[in-house]
């Protein structure tokens, strides 16, 4: 694992173990996502891969009997202290999941929603501020007719960077992306992966995928997870080329999972 | 055991094929077996609409049963309404005494006691049920929302007694002199809180029908808020909201129109509530101005006066009040449909 040490680690895992009740879901997980980088997590299912973003923003929170233990440093500080503030911590990660989930409000107020929660903006800037950010989901030139109507009413893939845009609206540090594109069509995932390439150069990405070639291209770093267990953490283009795990290798190659 | 279903239903849905084919195939082992699989498939056919004739005659009752009681309505009201013509609806004379009688004491009463209850049921039902679903600890959940059901089910009767000789010297010797002497100083509102304070009246029949009504709205509204997908309120969380803005923006959004439904429920059971009222509200054919002063609603006119009243004419006139409040009742739901149709156009555009 040789990285290089010019990088600046925005979340720093540490130890990490998770437990839903009795049952370990990730055990002992070290590993840095670094600035401005995308991180894709891959392995089978059950492996661990979404509880691990879920702890990134606490989202196990809202349910009983699920426990996080160990360290999850962002910029330094740990985010699994008690004292944390959740709403905070979750306006500076931002998590895009894997079924598109509009609200239940027009376009317009989708975007405006997050933002208004944070800042008291006069209508014009508001007006700006929810372009900017459809325009950065590539989502602006199909929806700029029609800002006033039901965000139910977009297609899937539409939905899926209406949330993007939604979470980049109220400007995060890091994305943590949970299968973004697995209920999308080809070009709608095109478009999503063209989005998280320019959104890397502004945030700190994590994404899941199911998709070995989708991790392959979006993504800078690769961590392969297995039975809640890291097994491998690597630049992608060695990851997926010269693998040092056996394990890791018969993934990639297709030969379980 | 698989196969035999999907056989099964292959047989269903080919039903006239399958006998086609076994008039028209001359094999002789194939005629047999196609034979005694066509007399198979007649069989399945009989029941078939034998169970479409019996659900449709049940989805039928309904209309008859509807229509049965429209008509008996309609027709026991019809001496009153031919006398008193539509004044019945504007007096609010009620006199047996020299056959005069007018309906809008009770109609007031009604309406108000019901919008009453619901302005303070709706808020605490809305509160209940947030609390359930989203901040309550999970070891509470159930024995609290078994303590909602059974509050549904205690029957009126007892309402009307505990409101009688528990709630009532309550009100009279705490709430309604504090409300008299808080509301005294302010303009309009003193009007509305004024008079000696007697317990009974509008407004102790709308706090025991408020309490009445909760358990209702509250079951309705845990029950739709818990149809909100989990991962649309992860994603609210998942940017920041408080759970006061994911209810307020996102729970409630999602349900509104199962949230019209309870209320509406709440409100037609407020509407047709008889005994509680009947034992609280004081039973004056009067409007007054003061909500502290007795009033009546329709259904404890109907259940007080119905055994007393001998002369045709008083009969007549109970009759018409229900009629009154049939009406009423269905204007409510009308009001309540074209609210959610318009809340769907809105958002289908």
């Amino acid at each position: 694992m040789t990285v290089e040490p010019a990088l600046a680690q925005k979340v720093t895992i540490r130890d990490l173990k998770f437990f839903y009740g009795d049952t370990q879901a990730l055990k002992s997980i070290s590993l840095p996502l670094y600035e401005h980088k995308v991180t894709a997590f891959i392995g089978p299912s059950g492996c661990g891969k979404s509880t691990l973003l879920r702890v990134l923003n606490r989202m196990y929170d809202l349910y009983p009997r699920q426990r996080a233990e160990g360290q999850v440093l962002l910029d330094g500080n740990d985010i699994l202290a008690p004292n944390t503030d959740i709403n905070l911590l979750r306006s500076r990660i931002g998590m895009v999941f894997q079924k598109p989930t509009p609200f239940p409000m027009s376009i317009y107020d989708n975007i405006a929603f997050g933002i208004k929660l944070y800042e008291r903006l006069p209508k014009a800037e508001l007006d700006q501020r929810v372009e900017a950010a459809l325009r950065g989901a590539a989502l602006w030139d199909e929806v700029k007719d029609k800002l006033q109507a039901s965000g139910l009413s977009l297609s899937g893939g539409q939905q899926q960077r209406l949330c993007i845009a939604r979470t980049v609206a109220i400007q995060p540090e890091v994305i943590l992306l949970d299968e973004p594109a697995s209920a999308l069509d080809p070009i709608s995932t095109a478009k999503i992966e063209e989005l998280i390439d320019e959104l890397s150069a502004r945030y700190t990405i994590a994404i899941v995928t199911h998709n070995m070639q989708q991790a392959a291209r979006v993504s800078d770093y690769t961590a392969f997870m297995y039975l809640g267990s890291l097994i491998e953490f690597d630049e992608t283009s060695k990851l997926f080329t010269t693998p040092h795990e056996k394990q890791t290798q018969d993934y990639i190659t297709g030969r379980f999972g | 055991m698989c196969v035999h279903v999907q056989k099964a239903a292959g047989l269903m849905s080919k039903g006239s094929r399958v006998a086609d084919i076994a008039v028209s195939s001359g094999g002789m082992g194939q005629a047999g077996l196609a034979t005694s699989r066509a007399s198979v498939v007649r069989r399945f056919r009989r029941g078939d609409s034998l169970f479409r004739v019996v659900t449709l005659s049940a989805a039928l009752s309904v209309l008859i049963i509807l229509c049965g009681v429209l008509i008996s309505l309609v027709f026991g009201a019809w001496p009153a309404l031919r006398q008193f013509g539509l004044g019945f609806f504007i007096h609010t004379t009620w006199n047996p005494a020299r056959d005069d009688f007018g309906a809008l004491a009770a109609i007031y009463g009604t309406l108000v006691t019901s919008v009453l209850a619901m302005l303070l049921a709706v808020p605490v039902s809305f509160g209940i049920a947030v609390f359930l679903t989203e901040l309550c600890p999970w070891w509470m959940r159930r024995p609290i929302g078994i303590a909602i059901e059974l509050l549904a089910g205690i029957p009126s009767i007892i309402y009307g007694i505990w409101g009688l000789f528990v709630f009532l010297p309550f009100v009279q010797s705490v709430l309604q002199p504090w409300l008299i002497d808080f509301f005294a100083p302010i303009p309009v509102l003193n009007i509305l809180f004024a008079g000696p304070p007697y317990g009974i009246g509008v407004l102790s029949a709308a706090f025991i029908l408020a309490i009445m009504v909760v358990p209702f709205i509250t079951a309705v509204t845990r029950d739709v808020f818990e149809t909100v997908p989990s991962v649309l309120k992860e994603a609210a969380y998942g940017i920041g909201a408080t759970r006061f803005e994911v209810v307020r923006r996102v729970v409630i959004p999602y349900t509104r129109t199962g949230l019209v439904g309870g209320v509406m429920l709440g409100l037609g059971r407020a509407l047709g509530e008889t005994m509680a009222v009947t034992f609280v509200i004081g039973n004056a054919h009067t409007i007054s101005s003061s909500l502290l002063a007795p009033g009546t609603t329709i259904s404890a006119v109907i259940a007080n006066e119905f055994s007393e009243a001998t002369d045709p004419m008083y009969v007549s006139s109970l009759i018409a009040l229900g009629l009154i409040l049939f009406l009423i009742t269905f204007i409510v739901l009308a009001i309540s449909r074209l609210l959610l149709m318009r809340i769907e156009n809105a958002e289908a555009k």
